[in-house]
């Protein structure tokens, strides 16, 4: 039975980091740093309806491998930790038992969450290893309007994809 | 989508050690990072990029060049005028408008950049994706963790593939409606549909993937599924060492 549950683990986390490859890559925005990209949508989906381990997981190693496919891999380490923490926190902050509905102010709380996360996040780990303080706080609004645009979608999404597949719930752990 | 990052070729880092090239990169990329002179920084820098262009050919090279050149960009703009301290180079009157330190300061990040741009990018040009795995997996990394990322390499083309076709099906449902510019917030709202339809499709494949795992003996002792070993190289011990007394030597000569 323990086996049954392992192969599905590693079958949700692997549809899943392939979900945030594709988001990541296949809608892109081009700026100075690299690219903005819908990846914070599908991050914010399986936060909102996988739970923390499956977002950490899925998050981080999806945008680290877009950023090694897409020929950044300078980013991936980065954006390992920066995108997983995200999941991670996001995830922690809407979770509920059974069939609850998320509150509002608990959906806020996650917004702001996530768009802190990822504009700080990426603004200290870039200033630190990659390109100093000043450029990296010149990427901070791509940043927060990226991963704003994130989790309005996300949710959206998180929603229509249970009303269409409800079995979803069943996969979650 | 491609997923590939291979360059075919047959240069000698091709026939390096893919464990062996995982220790250097790590190891050059702390290299970076040490108190080293710009003028060796540069040296180094160069001597990748000439690596590179020989192994992988120049256009390679040109191509990963042109992807960090709006990020250099931005360096030289910024950098520059944010570092008021040090002996001025370029005034206006009496405002200082670049500083020796600033000049310096952003020529070191830029070098710093480019050089682990192309360190990492040549490991990934010169070794296949499967090689890279097995010699994680050599370095101890988790079967379920490189079992993960193996299936999520399998599913992204399907999943990509299944993207594109459900986008193309939306669009043609608008086929005949006013083709007017739309703003940014009407466009985000129209591709609702199409991410919802591509997330259930991708989903729908996870019980599947689930109970094949199940079969190829999955979790158990006796599995039908393993990874097989990393092909013999030639010299892998002389390989492991000139990674490691590459990047020592270097330190050596460049330190400051």
């Amino acid at each position: 039975m323990q086996e049954n549950k392992n192969a599905l683990k590693v079958a949700v986390v692997a549809v899943l980091t392939a979900v945030v490859v594709v988001f990541t890559m296949m809608v892109r925005i081009p700026t100075a740093k690299g690219y903005l990209n819908l990846c914070d949508v599908a991050i914010c989906f399986i936060a909102f309806t996988f739970g923390p381990w499956s977002a950490f997981i899925a998050a981080g190693l999806g945008t680290a491998l877009a950023d090694l496919i897409s020929g950044y891999a300078q980013w991936a380490p980065i954006s390992f930790i920066v995108h997983g923490v995200e999941g991670l926190l996001v995830a922690l902050i809407v979770r509920q038992k059974g069939d609850e509905t998320i509150s509002a102010i608990k959906k806020i709380a996650a917004g702001i969450v996530c768009v802190t996360t990822v504009s700080m996040g990426y603004f200290i780990l870039s200033a630190i290893f990659i390109s100093g303080f000043s450029v990296a706080a010149a990427e901070i609004p791509g940043n927060i309007a990226q991963s704003g645009v994130g989790v309005v979608l996300g949710l959206a999404v998180a929603t229509a994809v249970k009303r269409a597949y409800p079995p979803v719930r069943t996969l979650a752990w | 989508m491609t997923t590939n990052t291979f360059v075919a070729g047959d240069a000698f880092l091709y026939h390096f050690d893919p464990r062996a090239k995982l220790l250097s990169l790590v190891l050059f990329c702390s290299w970076f990072f040490l108190p080293i002179s710009l003028v060796g920084l540069y040296g180094v820098v160069f001597s990748i990029i000439l690596l590179g262009s020989f192994n992988t050919g120049v256009h390679h090279t040109w191509r990963t060049f042109r992807s960090i050149l709006p990020m250099l960009l931005f360096m030289v703009l910024f950098i520059p005028f944010n570092v008021r301290s040090g002996e001025s180079l370029v005034t206006f009157g009496t405002f200082t408008f670049i500083t020796r330190e600033g000049a310096l300061q952003a020529a070191r990040l830029g070098g710093r950049f480019i050089g682990i741009t192309y360190v990492c990018t040549l490991l990934f040009a010169t070794t296949p994706m499967t090689e890279v795995m097995l010699s994680l997996r050599w370095y101890r990394l988790p079967y379920k963790a490189s079992l993960v990322v193996t299936l999520a390499f399998t599913y992204i083309p399907f999943i990509a593939d299944s993207f594109s076709q459900i986008s193309e099906s939306h669009k043609l449902r608008e086929a005949g409606e006013e083709t007017q510019k739309k703003n940014i917030f009407k466009r985000l709202s129209e591709l609702l549909p199409t991410l919802t339809s591509a997330l259930v499709v991708a989903l729908r494949s996870i019980p599947n993937l689930a109970m094949s795992l199940e079969q190829r003996g999955f979790g158990r002792t006796e599995k039908r599924s393993m990874y097989h070993t990393l092909n013999a190289y030639t010299h892998p011990f002389t390989h492991f060492m000139l990674s490691i007394m590459i990047p020592v030597v270097l330190w050596v000569l460049c330190r400051t």
